[in-house]
């Protein structure tokens, strides 16, 4: 038997199991079509009216929303081409914490273009080469349309803030965003530190209880833990506080220890010596003023029958993170071991009381004044995955509001700047002379994607639209956008619908980045799929 | 018959195994030939859980790619040892041995002994290496090294792996850190540039810091986020209770000497503590100065509570190799115990400040005195930029380092290539006697290979411009090919340079590969599944 001739090329050199895709309509042409369908399916989620997704992930966790970063993120997207887009989106969500839906679609939209350059014979280094510069122009009219006056703001002014976290909310759970971005207002202006630049997010925490409705949400300038008091002292007023990282304990030695005792009388004397120790330190923490004791670990039996004694209220806080940002609402140093506390190591609270709020006790930290650096959002919905679409939401807002905290420069909504931008860059487009001239004038059309999935998700004729779009700005009405609940086009501008810079810069950059990406690629050459525990198959829908 | 083999082993003799050698190298070449140049295409590698790579780096590519024909693998791994020495030319190495391969078909098929072709061919490799040495551009690398030379090498190396504005961007960054940490009279060592990556921004935010980026933060709430003037104390002192190595226990009769044991056990590390810290009270009373300590080993809770109290900025579990480019940035000196400190083994930093993104901290030493140490700073939006990104910075570092070395670059755009080949046609074949002329031929038409595939690459017509170019040569201008417009052009005016040292090794190591693969005639491969034949 003779060594059978290898068959030439690539394929018969690589390890079993491996696939080689290459060339235009093997590899470029696929990849496109693989994003497009990826973007189809988050494309009917963009803007206020967008649907929601049902998405099941692998461990048969339900998801319902239409935050296009979870969907994608649950997705999980096995074709390498629309994996670019999902990190896209993935890298617009970490850098912005919102717009994840309009890179997606965006990337898919242009990359759908970029397919009818290539099928009518443009190579796509061409369309590459035209992308690049359309979105190097692009970012220059972004600038160019920044509403006047925007680059300075008080981001402690509630009317400014809600007007430019409205649409980022409205865009998650519209008719509701009235409500929710005047409670995103209120608990982000409430932490903003001295330096807006030092706005972090995670000093706005948000707490999900169940029943109630959206009406009953509150902002708490505190704390809210999702616990109850160790002991049976429940409400506290204008307390300080002492906190230990450690626990609230009798000490214990690195080293093994063994009590040695010798007879009876002795046994009896080491319980007492450890009491007298236990009250000793207790009382220490008694006289220094302070009422509430929190502990970052076990709180002792004898422990806690003193503090009983001494009238202190006792909670836990088993997360590290948690005690944290609990310090930084009551101005409290942790101490590491359980000692007479220095006065500058207490904290301060307003009120420390346990509610019961929907048949969960939680402990209410209150801090009106002074110090307090951490509110929280308290949700309350029906379901489950109602609040967690409410808490996408507010995260989004936050995220928003820490964005324009940075840059505040806003850019008209309601797809009123898609427009404009799509105008001014085919303008742009007839000045070219190359190739790439067919490739930017895509671009500028790729533009229209928003207000026509805007239109088509609201059930308005899209075309209708566009074209009276097209109309306004041509008229030099930039402002023009699409007005959702009358499905007229208007200014966006008594509407108070915009969107901020920063979003819609890094969206659109991150999704012609990623299409470039997905177009530069020629051959992808897969390996053999790494074996592993298997995965159950993936179940039916009829199984759940 | 008799069977003197194993019955599972499988024999290709003659002209078979030849053959099967000839098609694997030229397969090899197909696969990496759409990489060759600025032009060249991007491949997408997914790896066996579904991770995605990009890349144009041939070494990367044979690295990841996973080959199993064996002359493929020979072939590749000559063209890993090109990395390893020189840090480029792996492509070119590859599809220079496809095309040896190609050429010899030609005249084995006539009939010709593949001996006397590789007679030829180490004629012409001695005669190319002797031509190199005189078609060389000496660079002068005295204490100033002539930085447009070293960044027009960058710039050559870069654009081949990276698109054209990054890679604009990297040059600039490749040659300050090598010069940075360039010493007169040291070989270079670019282990001191660190490379460290934050999933953040865009990729042209990639930057060179002068000082060092450390991948942790403080551990402890109320330690300085951002620090000026800085004194730095490198250190690799355990500041955390050890338990003894013995096993040791105590015995005690009540809770006071409980807890006089638990003072005595912390006692030893506080009193280390406390060192550092009457160390920065005697530098830093009465001044706007800040303290940083950067510990190898760990410092525990209670530690870091004390030195937070004394407004230090501590830092634990540092890396080992940060903690020689420390001292190299910031000055000072690495002490292993606390014993005798003094002022002068502190470092000195302008600034000193950490970053978080997300879960992750970074703290960054910036503004140091004179640093012999840098970081470069990659930044990308996801992890397969990063890594394309990581793998360019590592052969620009190279090009830049294996310039200052060689004190001599080569023109390049397949200018090189087709002056040897000329060279080879009209001067050297004539002194050579006999058959193995064809040899030197074969090996002259090779060499044409890389302007060919530059060519091909750009979308232009191949045979067009290797006749422009040879025209040109004959004229005896020595002209290379523009990428945009297929016309020759001048590669020194252009600033298209490539490395001395990658040039000598692919000539080097290409013609010896080929040849052990021509003057193969028989493959043999053992039976495999000996005891279960299947």
């Amino acid at each position: 038997m003779g060594l059978q001739m290898p068959s030439y090329g690539i394929q018969s050199m690589l390890k079993e199991g491996h696939k080689h895709l290459s060339g235009l309509e093997e590899a470029v042409l696929k990849n496109i079509d693989a994003c497009k369908q990826l973007s189809t399916i988050t494309r009917t989620s963009l803007g206020p009216n967008g649907r929601n997704k049902m998405v099941i992930n692998h461990l048969d966790k339900l998801f319902i929303t239409n935050d296009a970063a979870t969907i994608v993120s649950e997705l999980e997207v096995q074709h390498p081409a629309a994996k670019i887009l999902v990190l896209a989106a993935k890298a617009q969500q970490e850098e912005i914490g919102d717009g994840a839906n309009l890179t997606i679609s965006f990337a898919g939209e242009l990359l759908q273009n970029a397919e009818e350059l290539i099928r009518t014979g443009l190579h796509p280094s061409e369309v590459i080469s035209g992308y690049t510069k359309a979105i190097n122009k692009t970012v220059e009219i972004l600038d160019e349309l920044v509403e006047k006056g925007s680059e300075t703001m008080d981001v402690r002014n509630k009317d400014e803030v809600v007007s430019r976290t409205k649409a980022a909310i409205a865009s998650k759970q519209f008719g509701q965003e009235d409500i929710l971005s005047s409670l995103v207002a209120d608990a982000c202006i409430q932490v903003c530190p001295k330096n807006p630049a030092n706005f972090n997010v995670d000093n706005v925490r948000v707490v999900k209880l169940l029943g109630g409705g959206l009406h009953n949400c509150t902002v708490v300038r505190g704390m809210v833990l999702k616990s109850d008091a160790v002991g049976s002292i429940k409400r506290i007023e204008k307390a300080k506080v002492a906190v230990f990282a450690g626990g609230v304990d009798t000490s214990a030695t690195e080293t093994k220890g063994t009590v040695l005792i010798h007879n009876a009388e002795q046994l009896e004397n080491y319980a007492k010596t450890e009491e007298a120790k236990v009250e000793e330190l207790i009382k220490a923490v008694a006289d220094s003023g302070a009422k509430v004791i929190v502990s970052g670990a076990a709180v002792g039996e004898m422990a806690l029958h003193f503090c009983e004694r001494y009238k202190l209220m006792v909670l836990k806080i088993s997360s590290k993170f948690e005690l944290r940002r609990f310090c930084r609402t009551t101005g409290a140093v942790a101490m590491l071991k359980l000692s007479q506390p220095n006065p500058d190591n207490l904290g301060y609270v307003d009120s420390v009381s346990v509610e019961e709020i929907g048949g969960v006790r939680v402990t209410v930290v209150n801090n009106e004044e002074g110090g307090n650096t951490v509110s929280t959002v308290l949700l309350r919905g029906s379901t489950d995955s109602i609040l967690d679409d409410l808490e996408r939401a507010v995260d989004d807002g936050v995220n928003t509001y820490k964005a324009m905290c940075r840059d505040s420069r806003i850019v008209p909504g309601a797809a009123a700047t898609e427009i404009e931008l799509a105008k001014r860059v085919k303008e742009f487009s007839f000045k070219e002379t190359g190739l790439d001239q067919y490739a930017i004038a895509k671009f500028a059309g790729s533009f229209e994607m928003v207000p026509k999935t805007l239109a088509e998700n609201a059930g308005l004729n899209s075309m209708d639209i566009i074209s009276s779009l097209y109309a306004e700005h041509a008229s030099g009405n930039s402002k023009v956008g699409i007005d959702l609940e009358e499905g007229v086009c208007k200014d966006v501008s008594p509407m108070n619908i915009w969107d901020l810079h920063v979003t819609k810069f890094f969206a659109l950059k991150y999704a012609a980045d990623a299409a470039c990406t997905v177009l530069r690629v020629d051959q992808i050459i897969m390996s053999k799929p790494a074996g592993g525990p298997r995965r159950d198959q993936p179940a039916g829908m009829d199984e759940d | 018959m008799l069977r003197v083999l194993n019955p599972n082993a499988e024999v290709l003799n003659k002209s078979a195994a030849l053959h099967m050698n000839i098609n694997a190298a030229k397969g090899l070449q197909d696969v990496l030939k759409t990489n060759l140049g600025p032009k060249g295409t991007i491949k997408m590698l997914v790896g066996g859980a579904g991770d995605i790579k990009l890349t144009k780096d041939g070494n990367t590519l044979l690295k990841e790619m996973q080959i199993q024909n064996p002359t493929a693998i020979m072939i590749a791994r000559t063209a890993v040892a090109q990395d390893d020495i020189s840090g480029d030319g792996t492509t070119s190495t590859v599809i220079f041995i496809g095309e040896l391969m190609k050429q010899s078909e030609r005249y084995i098929d006539e009939g010709m002994h593949p001996r006397v072709l590789v007679d030829g061919f180490e004629i012409a490799k001695r005669a190319t290496l002797q031509f190199l040495e005189k078609f060389k551009t000496p660079v002068v690398m005295g204490d100033e090294p002539d930085k447009e030379i070293l960044k027009m090498v960058a710039r050559t190396t870069l654009r081949t792996k990276l698109y054209e504005a990054l890679a604009d961007q990297l040059t600039d960054i490749v040659t300050n850190a090598v010069l940075c940490i360039r010493k007169p009279e040291e070989a270079i060592d670019l282990f001191m540039v660190e490379i460290m990556h934050m999933r953040h921004k865009f990729d042209v935010d990639t930057r060179l810091v002068e000082g060092l980026v450390l991948d942790h933060g403080s551990r402890h709430p109320d330690m300085k986020r951002r620090a000026e003037n800085c004194h730095i104390l490198t250190c690799n002192v355990s500041l955390e209770y050890d338990k003894s190595e013995i096993n040791a226990g105590f015995f005690y009769s009540n809770a006071e000497q409980r807890e006089a044991m638990i003072a005595a056990e912390r006692r030893q590390v506080d009193e280390r503590v406390q060192k550092i810290i009457d160390l920065k009270n005697k530098v830093c009373s009465g001044k706007d100065n800040n303290f940083v300590v950067i510990n190898q080993k760990g410092i525990d809770p209670p530690s870091l509570d004390l030195l937070a109290r004394a407004g230090i900025i501590a830092l634990r579990r540092a890396k080992r190799r940060n903690m020689e480019r420390l001292i190299l940035a910031c000055g000072g000196e690495a002490v292993n115990s606390v014993d005798d400190l003094t002022p002068d083994c502190l470092g000195w930093a302008g600034l000193v400040y950490e970053h978080v993104l997300g879960e992750e901290k970074y703290t960054f030493v910036e503004n140091v005195r004179n640093p012999h140490s840098c970081t470069i700073l990659i930044k990308g939006p996801n992890d397969h930029t990063i890594a394309q990104i990581k793998d360019a910075v590592r052969d620009g570092l190279r090009a830049v380092k294996n310039t200052i070395e060689d004190e001599s670059v080569v023109l390049g755009a397949g200018a090189f290539e087709v002056a040897a080949r000329q060279h080879l046609i009209n001067e050297v074949k004539k002194t050579v006697e006999g058959r193995a002329q064809l040899g030197v031929v074969a090996f002259a038409d090779a060499l044409l290979v890389v302007p060919k595939t530059l060519a091909e690459n750009s979308g232009l017509d191949k045979q067009d411009v290797i006749i422009a170019l040879t025209g040109e040569h004959d004229r005896g201008n020595v002209v290379g090919l523009s990428q945009h417009t297929g016309e020759p052009i001048d590669p020194q005016m252009e600033g298209i340079f490539d490395n001395y040292s990658v040039k000598r090794q692919i000539l080097n190591s290409g013609p010896v590969i080929a040849s052990q693969l021509l003057l193969v005639d028989e493959v043999i491969r053992a039976g495999r599944n000996m005891r279960k034949p299947t």
